[in-house]
């Protein structure tokens, strides 16, 4: 698995005259635009609210382009396949850890990025770790329950490409879920997707210097691993159908 | 390996409800070490479903196919998985390591590969500017490495120029050894010919024939 991933990488970095720094290049674009839009055009008056979206928009992408990729993974690899058999969840697993790799250098940016804002480093950036795997194993999960899904009907592809912009106004990338005037409504949020509990973490931990809220990381954690579980079962059930549906679809 | 009563079926889409489309019905058929088969039919009666089935990548929808313990299966193909923008040498190495060789095996085969794919040195450029036939000369390199005591090959003969088609026969022949079953499907009928012991014929719409190989060519040239 690790293996395709990094020649995966490899051939993709080969594509593009700029190569690997495009890992770097482009969350340095993403904070370039916000900052054009969010400061200097619409005059934000939060005076942090650039590290804020950088913390929000770069961990969630990795979220966002992983599963869109995974889930394409074994209609992609429909040749391969259709060839050799071979475990199925190698296909979005690899393509996962593509992703991992990838967002290492992006946090390594943004480290960066938000001690150049003036956030000195904390004792409470060691959460960063814990917070991460536990995004990557959400990110697993849904990402083989995405490749599945389009084995089934190529249909979801579609879904699954807007339930993630969906999910990006709704994860509070733009917005703080603590300035909700409504608590209720942001317990249930939070219950309800467990990226604003990774988002709003990311936040804590990074800016305030403070520890995450262990309860609902601890619920995130139990969904990540019940999907993981789940669909490990589906996978090894459905080998050949899964096989069928990837080569005849 | 035996095959008994092996159907297989795909749901018609555009269909009406619950329509199938057979492919082909009732196979039986049983391969022992040293034997060769040989598959001919028209293009859609089902050999290449047939080999899938074999390799354990498909599920017959019906009947039941036994590999003895411990037999590894495989279906050789050319440029397994192959990506442009890799080079050839990567290419093979990853190509090794899906046919199930750990990563320094695949290490050690590479230097053979280059050598009779005879590539020099474009096997460090990337797959993207190789001719097809140099492509499919990898291919045939890195399938030829495969060391299961089932090989299934789909079409890969008609590889390359004559000189190189007359030495990966050979090297084919090389491979199937006394404990090593083939199982063969292409429509070059004197390669066929040389390399089978045995023969079977899909003829679409259920039909099919196992024989010998006289017999099941005569019918399939009818």
């Amino acid at each position: 698995m690790d293996t395709l991933a990094r020649f995966q990488l490899k051939a993709e970095a080969r594509r593009f005259a700029l190569g690997y720094l495009w890992w770097v290049v482009e969350p340095l674009l993403y904070v370039a635009v916000f900052y054009v839009v969010f400061v200097k055009l619409l005059g934000n008056q939060r005076s942090d609210f650039l590290v804020f979206l950088a913390v929000g928009k770069l961990t969630f992408i990795w979220f966002s382009k992983s599963i869109n990729q995974a889930a394409m993974s074994l209609v992609n690899n429909r040749g391969l396949i259709g060839q050799v058999n071979l475990p199925k969840h190698l296909f979005p697993l690899s393509i996962v850890q593509e992703g991992l790799y990838r967002q290492l250098a992006v946090f390594a940016f943004l480290l960066l990025f938000v001690m150049g804002s003036h956030y000195s480093p904390q004792i409470s950036w060691f959460w960063l770790l814990p917070i991460a795997a536990l995004q990557y194993l959400l990110i697993v999960g849904i990402g083989l329950l995405a490749a599945v899904l389009v084995c089934l009907r190529r249909d979801f592809q579609m879904l699954i490409q807007l339930g993630t912009v969906f999910l990006l106004f709704m994860s509070g990338v733009f917005w703080d879920i603590r300035a909700l005037e409504n608590t209720e409504l942001a317990g249930w949020l939070m219950a309800l997707n467990p990226l604003v509990v990774l988002l709003d973490s990311y936040r804590q931990v990074l800016m305030y210097g403070e520890g995450p809220d262990m309860v609902r990381l601890g619920w995130v954690l139990v969904e990540a691993l019940m999907l993981l579980i789940s669909t490990m079962w589906l996978y090894r059930r459905l080998s050949f159908w899964l096989a069928q549906k990837a080569v005849t679809q | 390996m035996t095959l008994e009563n092996v159907s297989m079926s795909y749901p018609i889409p555009s269909g009406a409800r619950g329509g199938r489309h057979s492919v082909f019905n009732d196979i039986n058929l049983a391969l022992s070490g040293g034997e060769r088969l040989g598959i001919v039919g028209r293009n859609g009666t089902g050999k290449s479903t047939l080999l899938r089935i074999m390799a354990k990548i498909f599920a017959p929808s019906s009947g039941i196919v036994c590999w003895a313990p411990d037999t590894t299966v495989s279906l050789l193909s050319l440029g397994l998985g192959f990506r442009p923008d890799l080079t050839g040498s990567e290419n093979a190495l990853l190509a090794c390591m899906l046919q199930g060789f750990s990563k320094q095996d695949a290490l050690a085969s590479l230097a053979s590969i280059q050598d009779f794919a005879e590539l020099e040195d474009y096997f460090n450029e990337p797959v993207k500017v190789y001719s097809a036939g140099m492509r499919a000369r990898l291919g045939f390199a890195t399938a030829l490495k495969n060391r299961s005591k089932v090989m299934l090959i789909d079409e890969v003969l008609g590889v390359g120029d004559q000189l190189f088609r007359d030495k990966a026969s050979a090297a084919l022949r090389e491979e199937m050894s006394e404990d090593r079953a083939v199982v063969i499907v292409s429509h070059a009928e004197a390669q066929m010919r040389a390399l089978s012991t045995k023969m079977l014929w899909l003829g679409g719409d259920g039909k099919r024939a196992l024989g010998d190989v006289d017999e099941i060519f005569a019918l399939y040239n009818q």
